[in-house]
């Protein structure tokens, strides 16, 4: 199954949250949330079903991947930083985007003094807020850059005296709630047969994951329960949850081939 | 909204917001628009994406400080734990009422309105609220009422119009809810409400009104029209 074909999944509402991810990490606007349909819900094993999977088979269709998540990526430092309050992670993050955060300040204020506030400003929103971290948010990489950009811009607001009547983080929005009402027209009209049928197939792909994060990915996207409720349901720590999550993500990506 | 004529930000625009390079006054009508049109939503994502590829990849300045005291007092800061309060608990302005129903804002406009709106009546069956943003900008909600109509007018500088809610025409076309109508110094329009509009307007400079008595209406006005008149005899 190529790009394609997923991205006209991801279209006609397969299991919309989870593939848009799979298909494009650095999504912005979770556009498709919560519109997991009932069709979809049938078409998808539970979670006993998966478990009743048998294991050998599923080992042996995943024995040639590599190893999903790169313990050096920004992403796992930043998921450390926050559940772990890793100083090591932190430190090495800080080390990649000081002088990139120190270049942005430069480009937008023109002023070392700023530039260098901006890298004391930004770093520290980064290891406050590395909790709220996640997949939806897209990578590292553009959730440290939407720091940035934005504690740059209130702090030439306040420098040039503006009201403080919008902020940075009104005018570019985080996650914005309201995106379902945006789903294309017919979206939830396609053809259940075909809807099925891929559900099915992305199902058999769910099934060569470890049972441990089948059932994450069960929970989040399938239950659309909150990262919170399903920690509980599972009773895993909340850490623990993202990060099978994100390795049960990866490896899905890795597996149906979207290569981004 | 509108597909065939061209009412959305340019790419340029777009790109400028992406890098938080405007005046904020700019940055809230973007913000507003995106929220309202799916397209600039996903050509705006598509920007964001490059901007973040190039900003990572990019020529990096080496920084001069040794910022090693820095993290240490960074570390010894508290986690957040939960996201910050969402906007609609806070703001008690999240629509507008018109005459037989009313609005509800995109996000960021109901931020902007929270201190209250003041309308004022205007020539022509014209309401004005303005909002202070900021000091680079003037920006408005306006109503016109059904059936009324703004004097014809030129731009100074830059106009961006965002339709929220009616309908609206000039000789260049009619806009609907969504719509981002740009202009600029070379226009000259009169626009005209059949059913009623609201819209929220950003200018980087006063209007200069070329018709009848609205001009005399606003002493700067009427200062920049003789100058204009001046200017064009």
């Amino acid at each position: 199954m190529g790009v394609s074909t997923l991205r006209l999944l991801v279209k006609f509402g397969s299991h919309r949250e989870l593939f848009l991810i799979i298909c494009d990490p650095t999504l912005k606007y979770s556009r498709y949330r919560g519109m997991t349909s009932a069709i979809l819900k049938k078409g998808f094993p539970t979670r006993q079903r998966m478990s009743d999977l048998d294991q050998p088979s599923a080992k042996s269709a995943s024995a040639h991947l590599s190893p999903p998540v790169d313990p050096d990526s920004d992403e796992y430092l930043l998921v450390e930083t926050g559940n772990s309050q890793s100083t090591a992670a932190f430190n090495r993050l800080f080390q990649r985007y000081s002088s990139k955060i120190y270049a942005m300040g430069m480009k937008l204020t023109r002023n070392e003094q700023l530039s260098k506030d901006l890298v004391q400003e930004a770093m520290l929103n980064v290891w406050r807020k590395a909790r709220l971290y996640d997949l939806d948010r897209g990578t590292a990489q553009s959730w440290i850059f939407t720091i940035t950009r934005n504690r740059c811009f209130d702090m030439l607001r306040k420098l040039k005296r503006q009201p403080n009547t919008v902020t940075a983080d009104d005018i570019w929005p985080q996650d914005n709630g309201s995106e379902s009402a945006l789903l294309p027209e017919g979206a939830l009209h396609e053809e259940q047969g075909s809807l099925e049928a891929e559900a099915s197939i992305i199902a058999s792909y769910c099934k060569q994951l470890p049972e441990p994060q089948q059932a994450v990915i069960e929970q989040v996207y399938i239950l659309d329960r909150t990262h919170d409720e399903a920690a509980e349901i599972l009773k895993i720590p909340l850490g623990t949850l993202k990060s099978r999550l994100r390795l049960g993500v990866s490896k899905l990506r890795h597996l149906i081939g979207v290569d981004l | 909204m509108n597909i065939d004529l061209d009412c959305h930000p340019t790419t340029e625009m777009l790109n400028k917001y992406v890098q938080g390079s405007l005046p904020t006054g700019w940055n809230v009508v973007l913000s507003a628009h995106l929220e309202l049109c799916q397209k600039c939503r996903q050509e705006y994502g598509d920007l964001e994406s490059a901007e973040v590829h190039s900003w990572s990849e990019g020529p990096v300045e080496e920084v001069a400080n040794d910022f090693s005291d820095l993290v240490a007092s960074i570390i010894k800061q508290p986690q957040q734990a939960t996201a910050d309060t969402p906007l609609s608990q806070e703001s008690p302005i999240t629509e507008i009422h018109m005459l037989d129903h009313s609005f509800t804002l995109p996000q960021v406009l109901a931020k902007a309105a929270n201190d209250g709106l003041e309308w004022k009546k205007l020539a022509g069956g014209i309401n004005q609220a303005k909002v202070n943003i900021d000091t680079e900008t003037q920006c408005e909600f306006i109503y016109m009422s059904p059936g009324s109509q703004t004097p014809m007018h030129r731009h100074q500088g830059n106009e961006i119009t965002l339709v929220l809610d009616g309908s609206f025409s000039d000789a260049s076309g009619t806009y609907e809810a969504g719509d981002f109508v740009i202009r600029n110094n070379k226009d000259e329009h009169q626009p005209v409400s059949e059913k009623g509009c609201l819209c929220f307007a950003v200018l980087d400079s006063p209007l200069t009104f070329t018709q009848g008595l609205a001009r005399l209406f606003n002493p700067i006005n009427r200062f920049k029209f003789r100058k204009t008149i001046a200017h064009q005899s």
